[in-house]
């Protein structure tokens, strides 16, 4: 880990940035106060519940237990990396089409594991997309409305790679 | 451009702005008291009269409403109303919810009742808006009113279409003030045309994409972060000690963390504020905060006792007939008792809120459910009056009731006030679950008898529910409200049963709260129905009648019994009379259990909310007593659903709810303290996905009769149709939820027999050091300890040295690890200072720098081969052998020199240790002298002949400078190194234990030279685990060796165990993967929930997410199948920070969030699970205790 005080240069959605931060800091205050995102959320700071779900290196991360230190010279994504309300992932646009949102606090980490998932497995089955999000905690009960926007995600995106 | 309707902050905004109609109403009076109900806070005439809907001459439309969304996506179903009623396009209308500067002031958002109830004011608004703006469109065109048609704002004539105007030209340059009337004409269903259509959610863009929408997301300029220190007697909310029971804060404590800015103590209420959100974190974790000792809280383990021994006051809601003469003269009595466990709203988001003092005014960005009665408490905390704050209403993490949510908003007022600057609170994770007021928990007693036909003829149905509107903890706290048990009348919702039993009592004991507790969702009404629903389950199973007949032949209401009706027909109910009728397939029980509620709530006789019927259908598994709802068919009939897609969701949300309220839920207690003891997911677990059931949902086409709450009504009867399925799989009766998989086995099945006694831990090798110690006294003489001076010289000039020694010399001493040892916690490499625990006192770690007065600067070559050989300091005092010098001593000279010329090119720093201080006789360094002749075999050696060159320089790696011994060797009382069998034979070495490198090994597979190697260059193998502990530092510097070096490494440590090659390796590796897995089967119950919800995000066998760093099968993993505990539990306590590569990832640390108890659970747990064939590990709790009061300086 570098020591506290030298500059730590990142990458945050597409953006390098060189930050003079705590190295022990969690990732996840970092991106949101010092970066000013609010796609990452605190939810338990101990990588339970996937609120705070961003991609490190393409792979799902949880940003409430990695120090910032630990992310020096790696590629973060996060929801905001994703997509603006005018251009949004495909995976965005399948959650709001589901309308798979209660509360929506847990949605990023929903949104962020499912663009992970497909990454890696374009067409799951519905075991696997359980499986994948069986630790993204939701309290409101919109898992059926989020099963069904990855499966809406996963066939638009594989009718797109189609084409 | 932002659009007018959403451009107004403030009533006077409104009030002064032209080109706009506004529907004004005075604030409502007082509601009349209403004894132990949550007090209503009236509107307050100073501010003047509420807003309810503002037209403007842009098109677009505010309308505004008093309750808040709190996900269930009333912001979109009131939107449609008003739009509908208006007559203006969806998109126009701008909703205002909640916020006391905006806002009518409509009570809290509760009950179901914000559509149903509270939406009638905004419908009203709009209707008189739609009838004045149509008045003047007539008088504008000429045309009567009644021949004016209006599509999306747009008045036009209906014969002549062209003649035409909109809203916006109609209140240009105006500014209307209607105030609301009831007298205007409402539209009827036939003309909805928004009303009615699953219109999408507005909200749910925003979210997807990370604007700011939550109250976690406010940031304002100049903003602080704060956090909160809560009293140790969390969970509860009343008696005298309340207020008064802290003793000290230390603020010296948290003086080394930058950017500390505050440190706010007020009574009992304690807070930091900093610059940085993690600084503050930091000093909420450090500061260090004494409480007096508090008086015990009621017992809980026996929850039912707990209730039946709380102070309570009976309300009889209704008493008809004789209900004590029809028991005794019935043919059957069935006495029955239903407990309901403690609950929690178990929000995602732990509350956050922001507050900015300005002096005279206050500003408050809160997630409440009630914006009103929070601008009253607020008022009452800071001594502002109500309307110098405003407190603005921002959308927060889904609460089902009251969270912490206003306790927070309160947090960060006092201490915005205290800094003069906004002040942003976030509570921890740990802090909402132990503090958010908890569903309660609830008794209900039921008499009920039958007649000899099997009809039920007497009930008498006895409720006691522990519960008030929790009390916002500052004002407790800070002792502005006096810390009184106080009961609210609450246990009354749905008390009353929905059939007709012609002798009927229902009472209701009134009772303060156990723990702090409040309303959630269906409050009183979910315990009240699971008990009426199971009963007469029960009754119909006496009588021989199927449930579902039953229950019609003691129903009036005819919209129920055609509910009821429909939805059996839906699922495919299968007519039973007795419990398991159905098939088994291997051990899974299959069974069907029907229930339904209309959901009554508010103060009795309440109003009722939507129907709901449930079918579910479950599959127990009787070896295991696992129970999963496979499939939920509801049936739900709300009348007119504005949006019935939102509606959907909300049965969605609440069948998945409940499943996980009725299966897992219950608030863990202390056993000792009887505080609340569940700070994270893993000892609260919820539903996950792999749960989840089918759910198929079929609502009653009533779009004429008026819309009923649907935001709760569907959880209401689900906990009981599940125990009532239950018990047709079973043929055993449930009645206390939660149906966990260890409930559900016990009562099938005796429990299995308790694993034999472990055998006893090994004696510690220092326990004997004592007698021994003394001995080496009586050997010794002190004139044997005394060694010369040797003189000090200037400090080399590196230049003498060429750079490949001094590399080589750099290399070397990565292999000695100096500057692991030498290097203090965040201070400069090799510059000293670190202590050193031995079982004999601390040393500190020398100043290896080049610095003349504090390092060695002034040490010559043969001072420094001196110390490396016999532990002998230049100035001639021994060193202790916590510096290994037995092992530096076979170095041979050539690397002497290059380890001298590189620690002499390295810049020096000046920094003084402190000086070690170890017991008698230990602490007298002379007498090393003696310890060194017993034990000092002093170097160099020579190759061994036999062996190859590889394992020649492995030797002297290992044993030279690489001192593996000094860790994973047991020493003896001396504190020396054994030799023979127990070298290398693993050890203890700073609380971790370094396991055995040779055939002593616990590992279940065979280390190859090929996993040492792995293990060594990467800091871990998948077939043994990672490095963590003082292990860390020590791949961090293999990583500069040569790989030829790292390789030797491995093959010397390699020729101690018998070799296997990869492949037996991997087959070993998979065989106690597969022993490990068969036993996740028979490991069912609470310490398994709470491994796969705390750590099985990142420990699975390859069936969750792929998430960054490493799953190393446990199975596996030496912490697992060693014969201490201490590593498994010490990286449970503290985690990985630092972990030796990337590559392996970070562990959080859970010593916050599980305590000693939950520790040794789950560290047993996972023994048993993961290392079936070792015993178990003894006094796990008491290990815990102990790991957790030294922690580990690695």
């Amino acid at each position: 880990m570098q020591p506290e005080g030298d500059p730590i240069e990142f990458t945050v959605n597409g953006r390098p940035h060189r930050l003079r931060v705590p190295a022990d800091a969690p990732l996840l205050g970092v991106l949101r106060n010092d970066l000013g995102l609010n796609g990452p959320k605190y939810g338990c700071g101990l990588g339970q519940c996937g609120a705070c779900t961003v991609l490190l290196d393409g792979k799902v991360a949880r940003a409430c237990v990695i120090p910032v230190g630990a992310v020096a010279g790696r590629r973060v994504v996060t929801l905001e990396g994703l997509g603006s309300r005018d251009a949004m992932h495909p995976v965005q646009k399948a959650f709001v089409d589901a309308q798979a949102a209660q509360c929506g606090y847990c949605l990023n980490g929903m949104i962020m594991s499912t663009v992970a998932l497909l990454s890696r497995q374009p067409r799951p089955t519905e075991a696997q997309v359980r499986d994948a999000l069986s630790h993204n905690l939701c309290r409101c009960g919109t898992h059926l409305e989020i099963l069904e926007a990855v499966r809406l995600a996963a066939e638009r995106m594989a009718a797109e790679a189609r084409q | 451009m932002t659009r007018r309707a959403a451009s107004a902050l403030t009533r006077a905004d409104f009030r002064n702005a032209s080109g706009v109609l506004l529907v004004l109403r005075d604030p409502p009076p007082p509601p009349p008291p209403a004894p132990g109900q949550p007090p209503a806070v009236p509107g307050n005439p100073a501010e003047g009269p509420e807003i309810l809907l503002a037209v403007w001459d842009d098109g677009s439309v505010t309308a505004l409403n008093g309750h808040v969304d709190l996900g269930t996506g009333i912001r979109t179903a009131l939107a449609q109303i008003a739009a509908d009623e208006l007559d203006v396009a969806f998109e126009s209308v701008e909703m205002v919810l909640g916020d006391t500067t905006r806002a009518p002031n409509q009570g809290a958002t509760i009950a179901s009742a914000s559509i149903q109830i509270h939406a009638a004011p905004l419908r009203n608004a709009a209707a008189q808006a739609r009838a004045w703006l149509l008045e003047q469109a007539a008088a504008r065109l000429g045309v009567p009113a009644g021949a004016l048609q209006v599509e999306a704002g747009m008045v036009r004539s209906t014969d002549d279409p062209a003649r035409c105007v909109a809203y916006a030209g109609l209140v240009a340059g105006h500014h209307v003030e209607l105030m609301l009337s009831a007298d205007v004409a409402l539209k009827t269903p036939d003309q909805y045309r928004v009303v009615g259509r699953s219109v999408p959610r507005v909200d749910i863009p925003a979210k997807a994409t990370g604007e700011t929408v939550f109250v976690h997301d406010m940031r304002v300029p100049g903003m602080l972060h704060g956090r909160v220190v809560r009293p140790p007697w969390s969970g509860a909310d009343h008696g005298p000690f309340i207020g008064h029971s802290l003793e000290s804060v230390d603020e010296a404590s948290i003086a080394r963390i930058p950017g500390v800015v505050a440190v706010v103590v007020i009574r009992d209420f304690v807070g930091v504020v900093a610059e940085r959100e993690d600084q503050a974190e930091r000093a909420m974790r450090e500061l260090k905060v004494s409480w007096k000792p508090w008086p015990a809280l009621p017992q809980l383990s026996d929850l039912e006792q707990a209730i039946r021994d709380n102070p309570s006051k009976r309300r009889v809601a209704i008493e008809q007939g004789d209900v004590d003469a029809a028991l005794a003269g019935a043919a059957t009595t069935l006495a029955r008792t239903y407990v309901w466990p403690y609950q929690m709203h178990a929000s995602i988001g732990p509350s956050c809120a922001l507050a900015d003092w300005r002096g005279d005014r206050l500003a408050v960005w809160a997630g409440t459910q009630y914006p009103h009665a929070l601008r009253a408490d607020l008022a009452k905390l800071t001594g502002l009056p109500e309307t110098a704050i405003d407190l603005i209403r921002m959308e927060a993490s889904g609460c089902y009731g009251r969270n912490c949510a206003d306790d927070v908003a309160a947090d960060a007022a006092l201490l915005s006030k205290a800094v003069g600057r906004p002040v942003r609170v976030q509570l921890t994770r740990e802090q909402e679950h132990l503090w958010e007021p908890k569903g309660a928990a609830q008794l209900m007693d039921v008499s009920g008898g039958l007649d000899a036909d099997g009809r039920v003829i007497a009930y008498d149905f006895r409720t006691a529910y522990p519960s008030n509107g929790a009390v916002t903890l500052a004002l407790l706290l800070t002792g502005a409200v006096p810390p009184e048990p106080v009961a609210y009348e609450m246990g009354d919702r749905t008390s009353v049963p929905p059939y007709r039993y012609p002798h009927l009592r229902v009472s209701i004991d009134d009772m303060a709260p156990i723990l702090r507790a409040s309303w959630l969702r269906g409050v009183s009404a979910l315990p009240n129905s699971f008990a009426h629903e199971s009963w007469i389950d029960e009754a119909a199973s006496a009588a021989g009648v199927d449930p579902v007949e039953y229950r019609l032949r003691h129903l009036e209401d005819p919209r129920a019994a055609e509910l009821i009706r429909a939805t059996a027909e839906r699922a495919g109910w299968i007519a039973h009379t007795q419990p398991m009728q159905r098939a088994a397939e291997g051990d899974l029980l299959k069974g069907q259990g029907f229930a339904w509620a209309r959901y009554v709530h508010s103060r009795f006789p309440g109003y009722g909310a939507a129907w709901a019927a449930w079918v579910a259908d479950v599959e127990v598994n009787r070896i295991t007593g696992e129970v999963h709802v496979s499939r939920v068919v509801v049936g739900h009939d709300a009348g007119l659903m504005i949006n019935p897609a939102g509606v959907k969701h909300q049965i969605h949300g609440n069948v998945v709810q409940t499943t996980s309220r009725a299966l897992k839920e219950q608030v863990r207690t202390d056993p000792a303290t009887n505080t609340v003891a569940a700070r994270e997911w893993g000892s609260y677990p919820i539903l996950s996905f792999r749960e989840v059931p089918v759910i198929e949902v079929m609502m009653m086409p009533r779009p004429d009769q008026p819309p009923q709450g649907a935001g709760e009504s569907s959880s209401v009867p689900g906990t009981a149709a599940i125990a009532n399925a239950i018990f047709d799989a079973t043929g055993v009766r449930f009645r206390k939820p939660p149906f966990t998989p260890e409930v559900v086995r016990a009562a099938l099945n005796p429990p299995p027999p308790e694993p034999a006694e472990p055998p006893k831990p090994r004696r510690r090798w220092w326990a004997r050091a004592g007698a021994l110690a003394a001995g080496l006294v009586a050997l010794g003489g002190a004139a044997f300890g005394w060694k010369p001076a040797i003189a000090p010289v200037t400090r080399p000039d590196p230049s003498i040295w060429t750079a490949p020694t001094i590399e080589r010399g750099r290399q070397l001493a990565a292999a000695g690890d100096c500057v692991v040892c030498h290097t203090a916690p965040g201070g400069a490499p090799n510059a000293g200072g670190r202590a050193i625990d031995t079982p004999f006192g601390v040393v500190y770690a020398t100043n290896l720098t080049p610095d003349p007065e504090t390092g060695i600067g002034n040490w010559s070559f043969s001072a420094f081969q001196r110390a490396m050989r016999e532990g002998i300091s230049r100035d001639g005092h021994r060193l202790f052998p916590a510096f290994p010098y037995t092992a530096f001593t076979r170095v041979t000279d050539d690397d002497l020199t290059a380890l001298y010329a590189y620690l002499m090119s390295q810049p020096a720093v000046r920094a003084e240790v402190p000086e070690s201080k170890l017991a008698f006789p230990f602490g007298v360094r002379p007498l090393m002298a003696v310890w060194n002749a017993l034990y000092l075999e002093p170097g160099p050696v020579s190759p061994d002949p036999s062996r190859s060159a590889q394992w020649n320089r492995g030797e002297y790696l290992v044993n030279g400078l690489g001192h593996c011994g000094a860790c994973h060797t047991p020493r003896n009382a001396a504190g020396a190194e054994r030799r023979g069998e127990a070298w290398l034979a693993g050890a203890m070495v700073d609380g971790w234990e370094a396991p055995a490198l040779t055939a002593a090994s616990r590992a279940p597979v065979p280390w190859t030279e090929g996993d040492l190697y792995d293990y060594l260059r990467t800091g871990l193998s998948m077939r043994h685990g990672a490095a963590n502990g003082p292990m860390g530092p020590v791949v961090r510097e293999l990583s500069q060796l040569p790989d030829a070096d790292v390789r030797a490494i491995a093959h010397y440590l390699a020729s101690f165990s018998t070799q296997a090659d990869a492949g037996q390796a991997e087959a070993a590796a998979r065989a106690a993967i597969e022993r490990a897995r068969a036993q996740s089967a028979t490991l069912v119950g609470s310490a398994q929930r709470m491994f796969e919800r705390a750590c099985g995000a990142c420990h699975h066998d390859g069936d969750a997410p792929v998430e960054t760093g490493r799953n190393i099968p446990l199975a596996l993993a030496a912490s697992l199948h060693g014969d201490r505990p201490d590593n498994l539990v010490r990286t449970i306590l503290e985690g990985i920070r630092e972990p030796a590569t990337p590559a392996i990832g970070h562990m959080p640390a859970f010593a916050g969030s599980l305590d000693d108890v939950q520790v040794a659970e789950l560290a047993a747990w996972m023994r048993r699970r993961f290392a079936p064939d070792k015993p178990a590990w003894p006094a796990l709790a008491e290990a815990a205790a102990r790991i957790r009061a030294a922690p580990s300086s690695h």
